[in-house]
């Protein structure tokens, strides 16, 4: 932000930058409080705080959708949704929980925190950060006003050609939704190119890769896979997209396609999608064991490198979603032995996380039960998934619930779980107060009972023959006995309002807390690694000097040393550490200015997707907003000149955020 | 003691999953009826064994650390950065029980590719929402005309009979999980799928590639006959056309049923007063091209997709429920007047997209160029549905 700040330990006022000339085609924004300040930041903590409650707002109405399928569910032949509606609302709930809740939500805390655990002052190009999130919102916003808009996309997340064809789905909620993901897709892409160059260029003096805290490596892994599987799924996208508005035939078979041509493509990003949405978490939780084990993680290179594992891996297993496509033996033989070879990775870090907790002082604080919550839950998950690499067995198995109960106990139990844990874990981080810790168990309680209610009974549904995607279930096929599929399908419908009461708690929490929160101390959790080494919420330039780092868990080892007798000892606090930091406070800190181009760009997006949906002059509309973005950008330098600023930056002890 | 309360929790864990089981859930895929089933049965319970017990290992290691190490004022642990003997071991250990697995995966795929050895050959070919069956010649089973069935799958007890399975829209999966696990029924290919039914019964399934508004009304059976009651099927089927005999309803019905259904829908055999053969033209008017084929749907004891039963609850209940040695000559015997399910046939007939959602309100046929997916509402009157559904009850 354009403002010239002090370092903390002095109480001068800071002072708002001035623009005095025109650069580029406006001048630069400056506002430094209010929703101008949101709209035109550059920061990375803003950003990251805009992705995260974006993310959350989509995960309530993906939510919403979900309640809604279990309502219908809830007994034979439902009458809550049509089958219409039911489609379109299986389709959303998936589309919406993993394009725009669980990534924007990874991607929210990787803006935040990875800088912050680095050591560094910003991302490497805040401006692009900036148009990933608006692209990212654009995007969304897009995707769901096809609800509005004639129905939303009925085809399943999958959108398995040639059902997703013109012929097959006429009204235009794929068409939004190909364009919708598309715009989420450069978000992802520009975000993964940012976060990429900044953890290889901008790391502390003396953060070699081993000594990177697991949560920015687990990130770092995850924006390769990003970078790698996004531009798979933007070419099925754009192959869908002339297939549909401009009459092309890439998946038609009177013309001589191939519809798996399209499960092909969809799986190779689809797969590594699966790590890009539980690696995250991964990484939290890797974090939030061993702060609350007072131990470090246990193999922090064996985690490091099962989760490199993973991401190379993670390429070579696709086919496993189509061991019931016909693909022929010798495929399926050959994907069958890939996915067993990928759960050893994953089976590596099971182990490591329950051996960082063994032999630990443990403190179930709500962020701890989350992350071992997400062990048992995971795990759970992971050895289903080992059962379908069994593909004779897979091909019982594929599309029945027994699939959906795996994979929710994956990414519920899993991704979802991991996130909570972070929630709890850096709230105080970033609001500056503590989430209530007594809600927070009831949070936790109310969610593991809910999840294991409604996805529990799902492995029995599936095995006992249920298919998935069905709007209604019938009484013919439900078997016989008073634990017969009647009775699972209406107890899952249960659990998933205990569920929902779960998640309610969270946002009751959230409201109480930025209501009537106790303020967090510096160092709420005796935290372990750089970004506990700020004031709570971080000042705008993050960190006053730059740490140089010596250990992994730097921030444990400065407050930390073994005595004479080898017991570890507390030798400095939280406050000594940073004060030490506020002491060498670097003179002359340049921080990126606000600007209006980013968000200016991002706009013109979802008018081009309106115009290859309705009309081509409002997507060349949309062109011009996007060339006039780009304009205004390409001139406008990334900090606002010494000049710019009231007073001039030109004292020495001045920290020069603008 | 607390070994004790881990093995009594997973026993107990154990016997209540097994005893929240359904009974006799029609698609049960832990119930094989046939070998093919039967060695995906056989490869799959040691694995769900072995993952439940390493399922159970792992949460009593990590019970066992949340209450052995809960802090209770001990000092901070050694920082120990790990034991890299231990976390190899711990690497090579799923490994190899992985590679154990792999190794009977590997055979068990190739065994159910094999194809040298079968018996007798079935087209099966999905549309929107139903299937088709369509029987080459097959002169050792008596086949000696094509035979083109829908809904229900009867084959030769005992047979390998292989399935060769296309689609004619979008993408469905045949799937009779009693006999094999699923197989797509892809547009454009053709997939081969090997089933075979140990004894005579009647085995459910369901289309489980999502296809459409219809996805979960897209259902089938397969129905094995002994080797003579199904020689004794095929000769029915083969049987020659007979017109209901004059100044009958089923005759009035009969030109019901030329004027309005067979446009989409073939019955062979049947003539129009002047002696030219009725031939359906369903590629005029549907997406898919194709509408079942109702030559004998009274043999078959279910319509619509296998969506609805022809047979009302007590008939239904007794073919059901009938054991391996009775079972032929119940299925045999078709449904007669006394055992229709008069409601479900009468409203399909009354307003078919009402019972089954399917894209045939004439309004929203642009992106078709006005072809239906599915049947639409014929605005048939109360008398011709009595005539109609008397006409069907002959088509045996």
């Amino acid at each position: 932000m354009a403002i010239i700040e002090r370092p903390a330990s002095t109480n001068e006022v800071a002072t708002v930058a001035t623009p005095s000339s025109s650069l580029g085609a406006l001048k630069r924004p400056v506002a430094t409080t209010g929703w101008k300040s949101w709209l035109f930041t550059v920061d990375h903590k803003k950003l990251g705080i805009m992705y995260s409650a974006t993310a959350l707002f989509f995960f309530i109405v993906g939510g919403l959708e979900a309640v809604l399928i279990r309502l219908q569910l809830a007994a034979p032949n439902g009458k809550v949704l049509n089958a219409d509606l039911y489609n379109q609302m299986f389709t959303m709930h998936a589309t919406t929980m993993v394009f725009l809740f669980v990534m924007p939500m990874a991607a929210g805390l990787a803006n935040y925190f990875i800088p912050l655990q680095i050591g560094a002052r910003d991302v490497a190009f805040p401006r692009i950060n900036a148009f990933s999130f608006w692209a990212l919102l654009f995007g969304g916003i897009f995707l769901n006003m096809s609800w509005f808009l004639g129905g939303a996309a009925d085809g399943g997340w999958f959108m398995y050609a040639p059902n997703s064809g013109p012929i097959f789905s006429p009204s235009h909620g794929i068409d939004f939704w190909i364009l919708g993901l598309q715009l989420a897709g450069i978000a992802s892409l520009a975000g993964a190119v940012n976060l990429i160059t900044t953890v290889l260029n901008m790391r502390a003096p003396g953060m070699k890769l081993m000594r990177m805290p697991i949560f920015t490596w687990m990130q770092l892994v995850v924006q390769f896979l990003l970078l790698f599987a996004v531009p798979v799924i933007t070419v099925a996208l754009f192959l869908l997209s002339f297939q549909r508005n401009f009459g092309a035939t890439f998946f038609d078979v009177s013309a001589g396609a191939d519809p798996l041509l399209w499960q092909h493509l969809f799986w190779i990003f689809g797969h590594p999608e699966v790590y890009i949405l539980i690696l995250p978490s991964f990484g939290i939780i890797s974090e939030v064991l061993p702060v609350f084990s007072r131990k470090p993680l246990f193999g922090y290179p064996f985690v490091v490198f099962s989760g490199a594992a993973i991401g190379f891996v993670g390429w070579g297993v696709w086919a496993h979603h189509m061991f019931a496509s016909g693909l022929g033996p010798v495929s399926v033989a050959v994907f069958s032995i890939s996915t067993m070879a990928i759960a050893v990775p994953t089976g590596v870090k099971i182990v490591n996380w329950t051996m960082t907790i063994w032999g630990g002082k443990l403190q179930f604080t709500a962020a701890m039960k989350f992350a071992v919550g997400l062990i048992v839950l995971f795990t759970i998950g992971g050895l289903s998934g080992v059962t379908h690499s069994v593909a004779p067995s897979d091909t019982q198995q594929t599309d029945t619930y027994y699939i959906v109960a795996h994979f929710h106990y994956v990414l519920f139990g899993g991704a979802v779980f991991g996130l909570f844990s972070g929630f709890y874990y850096w709230w105080p981080k970033v609001f500056g107060k503590l989430l209530n810790e007594k809600l927070g168990t009831w949070n936790f309680w109310m969610m593991v009972i809910g999840m294991n209610m409604t996805f529990g009974p799902m492995h029995i549904l599936g095995l006992q023959g249920q298919p998935r995607r069905m709007y209604q279930w019938t009484e013919a096929r439900a078997g016989e006995g008073f634990f017969n599929l009647g009775f699972w399908n209406t107890f899952a419908s249960v659990g998933s309002l205990v569920l929902s009461t779960g998640i309610l708690l969270f946002l009751i929490n959230v409201v109480i807390t930025t209501r009537s929160g106790k303020v967090a101390p510096l160092d709420p959790w005796d935290a372990r690694s750089l970004e506990w080494m700020t004031s709570n919420p971080p000042k705008e330039h993050n960190f006053d000097s730059i740490p140089t780092v010596s250990h992994l868990d730097e921030f444990f080892h400065r407050k930390y040393q073994e005595d004479a007798s080898g017991q570890m000892v507390k030798v400095k606090t939280a406050e000594q550490v940073m004060q030490e930091l506020e002491d060498n406070a670097d003179a002359h800190i340049h921080m990126p200015s606000p600007s209006y181009w980013p968000i200016v760009l991002a706009a013109g997006l979802p008018v081009i997707a309106f115009g290859v949906i309705y009309s081509i002059p409002i997507a060349i509309f949309g062109g011009v907003i996007v060339l006039f973005g780009a304009y205004g950008w390409a001139i406008e330098p990334s900090t606002a000149p010494d000049d710019d600023f009231d007073p001039p930056a030109t004292t020495k002890d001045v920290v020069h955020v603008g | 003691m607390r070994r004790r309360v881990v093995g009594a929790v997973t026993g107990i864990a154990t016997t209540m999953f097994l005893a929240g089981c359904a009974t006799n859930a029609p698609q049960d895929t832990w119930k094989p009826k046939g070998p093919n089933a039967k060695i995906i049965d056989d490869l799959q319970k040691p694995v769900f064994a072995v993952a439940g017990i390493i399922g159970v290992i792992v949460t009593a290691a990590v019970i066992t650390a949340v209450i052995k190490f809960r802090d209770k004022g001990q000092p901070i642990p050694h920082q120990s950065h790990g034991n890299p003997a231990l976390e190899i071991t711990l690497t090579i250990i799923p490994a190899l029980i992985l590679t154990v697995v792999g190794v009977f995966t590997f055979r068990t795929v190739f065994d159910l590719a094999k194809t040298s050895d079968t018996e007798m050959i079935i087209n099966v070919t999905g549309q929107q929402w139903w299937w088709e069956y369509d029987y080459p010649v097959q002169n050792e089973f008596g086949i000696t005309q094509p035979i083109i069935s829908s809904g229900q799958l009867v084959i030769p007890a005992g047979t390998k009979v292989l399935l060769r399975e296309t689609s004619r829209d979008v993408i469905h999966s045949y799937w009779i999980p009693a006999l094999n696990g699923k197989r797509d029924a892809v547009p454009g290919r053709v997939h081969l799928n090997r089933i075979e039914a140990d004894k005579p019964g009647i085995y459910a399934g369901q289309c489980t590639e999502f296809c459409g508004l219809s996805h979960a009304n897209m259902r089938m059976e397969a129905v094995a006959l002994s080797k003579a009651d199904f020689a004794k099927w095929v000769a029915n089927q083969l049987k020659p056309y007979t017109s209901p005999a004059e100044n009958t309803l089923a005759k009035e019905g009969e030109a019901v049923f030329m004027n309005q259904c067979t446009r989409c829908h073939q019955v062979n055999g049947m003539k129009r007063a002047d002696g030219t053969p009725v031939i359906a033209a369903p590629d005029e008017n549907l997406v898919s091209g194709a509408a079942p084929n109702l030559s004998h749907l009274m043999s078959r004891n279910t319509f619509a997709g296998a969506t609805f039963d022809l047979l009302n609850t007590t008939c239904r209940k007794d073919v059901w429920g009938a054991d391996s040695e009775s079972f032929g000559a119940k299925y045999l015997s078709g449904v007669s007047e006394d055992c229709l399910n008069q409601t479900d046939l009468r409203g399909w007939l009354r307003n078919a997209p009402a019972m089954k959602p399917m894209y045939a309100n004439p309004a929203l046929l642009a992106s078709t160029g006005g072809k239906y997916r599915g049947m639409p509402n014929l605005g048939l009157t109360e008398s011709d549905i009595e005539k109609l559904v008397a006409y069907l009850l002959t088509l045996k």
